[in-house]
């Protein structure tokens, strides 16, 4: 996060402009200017093109406060991860550095614009999304995982067998279902007719009864939402 | 309104986060990492764990309390999200599963979105 330098407001992305916004940073007033909610970043600058910009995975939580008797005017409140100025922190002693933030607020002589302010926050917020993730299995690459299979109780199964481990594991059913389907998929070869997304391994209330399936309305209604590229 | 991308819904039905947007609507507290609490109704969480509340109680560090009428905290200042004892978590879990699936399989019967459609070469 830059203060008070001579920085160019953004000019593209911005979601949201509010002109007449007085900055207050720690409780001190910074003057009048326009906060631009930008996607790539949050930034405010006054009439002499002084300001500063703050950057989202920086911003811990932002608010549209009403209450005046915590503050006397409705503004749109800002709290930024860490100390903003790394000289303050020297100062600070009641602060416990670990949970450190700082507070800006936007104070807008239009109240009403508020809640646009507030929603163009959100929507910029969530173009941020925090890459260090405690969840290290938030890698999906398209692929979807199959929910079906794990309500059937096959959580620990992989979704793709080996040719000698998935013979033996399947139930009679999925031996029918993997002939009809090697069947198809040798007619289909034949055909010269390209079918992605198939899932062999998959047992569908549809497909039970051995009729020969269209397989061009297969295409059309069966996999709406595969990623057809990553195949 | 949850923007849901594939990635979006795939992250969402293989993460807990699944739970906390069953709790749109309700009134909970959530206790941030700077170890300041916001009680209010859940507007929405999305596959970050954003979340946004609404008609909130928001008390600091040192325990002042704030009215704020909207409130988004940045999933990765939250710590605990308090489940409201009422709810049966299992029974929300398989709901907002069956909400991911009506959405998946709704192109299945001629409509749904576009962008899902296979390209024919």
């Amino acid at each position: 996060m830059v203060l008070l330098k001579n920085l160019q407001p953004p000019t593209e992305g911005v979601r949201h402009e509010q002109a007449e916004t007085t900055a207050v940073m720690d409780g001190q007033r910074l003057g009048c200017g326009t906060l631009y909610v930008a996607e790539t970043r949050l930034s405010w600058f006054d009439s002499s093109g002084l300001g500063f910009s703050l950057e989202y995975p920086s911003i811990g939580l932002h608010a549209i406060s009403r209450d005046v008797s915590a503050y006397p005017q409705e503004h749109l409140y800002v709290m930024v991860n860490g100390k903003l100025n790394s000289e303050k922190a020297a100062d600070d002693d009641d602060d416990d550095h670990d949970g450190s933030s700082d507070e800006i607020r936007f104070v807008p002589s239009d109240k009403a614009a508020l809640e646009s302010m507030f929603s163009a926050m959100c929507e910029c917020q969530a173009l941020h999304p925090d890459p260090e993730d405690d969840d290290s299995d938030n890698d999906f690459e398209g692929e979807e995982y199959d929910v079906e299979e794990a309500e059937h109780g096959h959580a620990d199964i992989p979704t793709f067998y080996t040719c000698d481990e998935g013979l033996s594991a399947l139930t009679q059913e999925g031996q029918a279902t993997l002939e009809r389907l090697e069947g198809m998929l040798a007619q289909s070869v034949a055909q010269q007719y390209h079918m992605a997304g198939v899932r062999t391994e998959e047992t569908k209330a549809e497909f039970e009864d051995g009729m020969e399936v269209d397989t061009a309305a297969m295409e059309a209604g069966q996999f709406e939402d595969a990623d057809v590229e990553h195949w | 309104l949850v923007v849901n991308s594939i990635r979006e819904r795939t992250i969402t039905e293989n993460s807990m986060v699944i739970l906390l947007q069953g709790l749109q609507g309700e009134v909970t507290t959530v206790d941030l990492r700077n170890e300041s609490t916001a009680r209010g109704r859940v507007v929405n969480v999305d596959a970050f764990m954003n979340i946004r509340l609404e008609d909130v109680l928001y008390r600091d560090r040192r325990g002042q309390l704030t009215q704020l009428q909207d409130l988004f905290i940045t999933g990765r200042n939250i710590r605990y999200v308090h489940i409201p004892d009422h709810m049966d978590i299992m029974k929300t879990i398989e709901s907002q599963l069956a909400k991911i699936h009506r959405v998946r399989n709704f192109g299945s019967e001629g409509g749904g979105r576009k962008e899902f459609a296979k390209k024919t070469k």
